[in-house]
């Protein structure tokens, strides 16, 4: 009769969710491996892709095409966990149980508390071989795979980049121009008060301010483009509340809150959907959004962000495949030569390029495979091109997403009319500056 | 009856309750004494944790977020409570009669009960979305002003307090359908005979005869109140401007957005010792009182 809400289950119930992350802590088991490497010896490993539908099944018929070439391997693909973000959550219970993966999925955000596992392996000196082509990746997906600096855990997984995509038919609608690759912030700013009509509920802009790093990351970019820096050298201060970043604060607190010309999303998924049926005139997203405009049939065009003074920087997401150290040298070599062969370009126009993700390394922008796309998701080329413009890694530290929350929330609450874009951001600072000093 | 019957028969009662046992002591307990045990520690979920004695338990006392989470939660708690209870009360006394299709009054009150509330949370979006959305709409065909719903800081606990109550009152109302048909009429005739109008021989009767049922209905609905989770989760994530922020979701943020399993693991805690409180006291002062026991 008294119905129980899953979710709701109470206290101890959510404190039993805590737990079953750290289930077993203490008996992480493990046998012996190989001490030494045997080429030919049978070895299986286990994959975790972190994808679903069409893409885990690209990937699970690339890792079949490397088991035929090499018959002694064996790679067992499966997505490791429902969404690619509950994947931390397993990787954390697998630590404990000793069950985690020869290869991961891994957001970038989460490459410090990874390499701070002591689980990684540390690939550093045989990417130096040229024949890996490592310096063709961007400088943002290499950071990210060498996130201490010294340890480099992993291949880059899925690189993107966020570029402005606007929407014609509402610039049509207002009769404004569409942007061009030389705007600056200011012009886009005219723009969206232009575009923005209350008698139509159009808005010319989309932000979201639910606090999370949706919210933080559409930051960075003004934050760079105006000369500021989101930590000190040292990595132990937060310095995102200097000018440079007040500035930046600033212009989006005038749209908000005086043009009144931006939507401001409480949700991380919104304006993207309202964008896609023109009641939104520009948003700043990457290519994971071509293709449900795609399917809406919104009529759009995508250049570069904004510049300050000719600076169009842009903030670059690299996500990863993380190699774990299992003690056992024959699977410590067949997981790096999947994954180098995996992200060879020659596999990776059959998989990011060909699922809708921009190409890994430049060289394949020239592939008939990323011209099909194009052709398939208009303005893919542009977001590739603006991938040049992703000079500035996020910062890898751990405590980022302390940082990350902190800074969330100060934009969110200035956006909405609340304090002021100095105090809040000096605030989120020093807030900031804590959790580095504690993790 | 012989020794050996006796084990024999001990072994056979443990034989059907083991199973459940087992469930019982591994879902619920031991996750509980491990959570007490992160409670004491520093944990991101990767590293080694670090104890730290009662160091997460200091850190609540002085954390503005859980504090402002507390009053949301308090807040919501304060709305929902008593509204649950008066309409359930309101509803099922409406409902206790012999009319004209009473069964499907009654079905339609109890549909939006077996709803999940993560589909009530997304209603809830399309509803009362202040540019969007219908309610807005309606206001506007009437002339009166637009609201910002769940997007205005002021509003946002009022929304979700309505909507779970759209969902739960169907909960109140069929613990006191039961309850008033428990009720002897020949109480309610007698008051009659004396003279009594429907005001008094409900005031005087009828309610008196419904105070332990009120009594477990409050304690129940404030024990759901203040573990409020889901509708938040689907509805404003917490926001607008951290407005809707209850413990549990903040409890949830500690621990999965920002990778702080132990200080979570106190805050868990910290919601258990008053939700435990709040039951003891509630059946101390029942047996006391002449109320009744909880049922």
């Amino acid at each position: 009769m008294l119905r129980h809400h899953p979710l709701r289950s109470g206290a101890l119930g959510a404190a039993s969710l805590l737990v079953t992350t750290a289930l077993l802590t203490s008996c992480s088991s493990g046998t012996q491996g190989a001490t030494t490497l045997d080429e030919d010896a049978d070895v299986t490993l286990t994959w975790w892709t972190g994808q679903a539908d069409q893409a885990q099944t690209i990937l699970a018929g690339l890792a079949e095409e490397f088991e035929q070439e090499h018959p002694n391997v064996t790679i067992e693909v499966s997505s490791g966990a429902p969404s690619t973000e509950d994947l931390l959550q397993k990787l954390s219970s697998s630590f404990a149980g000793g069950t985690y993966p020869d290869i991961s999925y891994a957001f970038g955000s989460w490459a410090s508390e990874l390499a701070d596992s002591g689980r990684t392996l540390d690939i550093t000196d045989q990417v130096s071989d040229p024949a890996v082509g490592w310096e063709e990746f961007s400088g943002a997906a290499r950071a990210t795979a060498q996130p201490t600096g010294e340890e480099t855990i992993g291949f880059p997984a899925v690189v993107d980049n966020i570029s402005l995509i606007y929407n014609k038919t509402v610039f049509d609608r207002a009769g404004v121009e569409y942007p061009t690759e030389d705007w600056t912030w200011d012009d886009f700013r005219a723009a969206a008060e232009e575009l923005t009509d209350p008698a139509t509920t159009t808005y010319g802009y989309g932000y979201s301010v639910s606090g999370s790093e949706e919210t933080t990351w559409q930051f960075w970019p003004h934050l760079w483009q105006n000369g500021g820096e989101i930590l000190d050298e040292f990595g132990t201060q937060a310095t995102f509340d200097s000018e440079a970043g007040v500035e930046a604060l600033t212009l989006l607190r005038d749209m908000a809150v005086e043009d009144e010309s931006v939507y401001l999303d409480q949700t991380d998924t919104k304006f993207g959907q309202i964008f896609a049926s023109d009641q939104i005139g520009m948003i700043t997203s990457g290519p994971w959004s071509l293709y449900d405009l795609q399917t809406a049939g919104t009529d759009y065009g995508v250049v570069p962000l904004p510049g300050t003074d000719g600076d169009h920087t842009t903030i670059s997401g690299a996500d990863l495949w993380v190699l774990f150290d299992h003690q056992d040298a024959n699977r410590e070599y067949w997981a790096y030569e999947f994954t180098k062969w995996l992200t060879d370009p020659e596999q990776d126009v059959r998989w990011n390029v060909a699922y809708g993700n921009l190409p890994l390394r430049e060289s394949e922008i020239d592939s008939p495979e990323f011209a099909a796309q194009v052709e398939a998701m208009p303005g893919l080329d542009v977001m590739a091109a603006n991938s040049a413009n992703a000079t500035i890694p996020r910062p890898t530290v751990p405590g980022y997403v302390n940082l990350s929350e902190a800074i969330g929330t100060a934009i969110s609450e200035v956006l909405q009319g609340k304090g002021e874009p100095a105090e809040a951001l000096q605030r989120a600072a020093d807030e900031a500056t804590a959790a580095l000093a504690d993790s | 009856m012989s020794p050996g019957r006796r084990v024999r028969e001990g072994l056979t009662g443990w034989g059907f309750v083991a199973p459940a046992t087992l469930i019982v002591l591994g879902l619920s307990i031991f996750p509980a004494v491990w959570a007490f045990l992160l409670s004491l520690q520093d944990w991101n979920g990767f590293s080694v944790p670090e104890p730290v004695g009662l160091a997460n338990y200091q850190d609540m006392a002085r954390d503005a977020d859980l504090a402002a989470a507390v009053g949301h939660t308090l807040l919501y708690t304060a709305l929902f409570v008593p509204a649950s209870v008066l309409l359930g009360l309101g509803l099922a006394v409406a409902l206790n009669r012999r009319i004209v299709l009473v069964g499907v009054y009654r079905t339609l009150i109890f549909l939006p009960f077996v709803v999940s509330a993560a589909a009530t949370g997304i209603l809830t979006t399309y509803l009362f979305n202040p540019q969007f959305g219908l309610v807005n709409n309606v206001l506007r065909v009437l002339g009166l002003p637009q609201q910002g719903w769940l997007e205005d800081p002021q509003q946002a606990m009022v929304v979700i307090a309505l909507m779970s109550l759209w969902g739960q009152a169907a909960f109140t109302t069929v613990i006191y359908l039961a309850a008033l048909q428990d009720i002897p009429a020949e109480l309610g005739e007698a008051a009659r005979v004396d003279g009594a109008n429907r005001w008094q021989s409900f005031w005087h009767v009828t309610f008196p005869q419904l105070a332990p049922v009120t009594v477990f209905v409050a304690i129940w609905q404030a024990i759901q109140a203040i573990q409020l989770f889901d509708l938040v989760y689907t509805t404003t994530r917490g926001g607008p401007l951290k407005s809707t922020e209850t413990v549990v979701y903040y409890l949830w943020t500690s621990a999965f957005k920002e990778l702080e399993f132990g200080y979570a693991s106190a805050v868990a805690y910290g919601l258990f010792a008053v939700t435990l409180a709040i039951t003891i006291g509630v059946t101390i002062y029942s047996r006391r009182s002449t109320v009744g026991g909880l049922g």
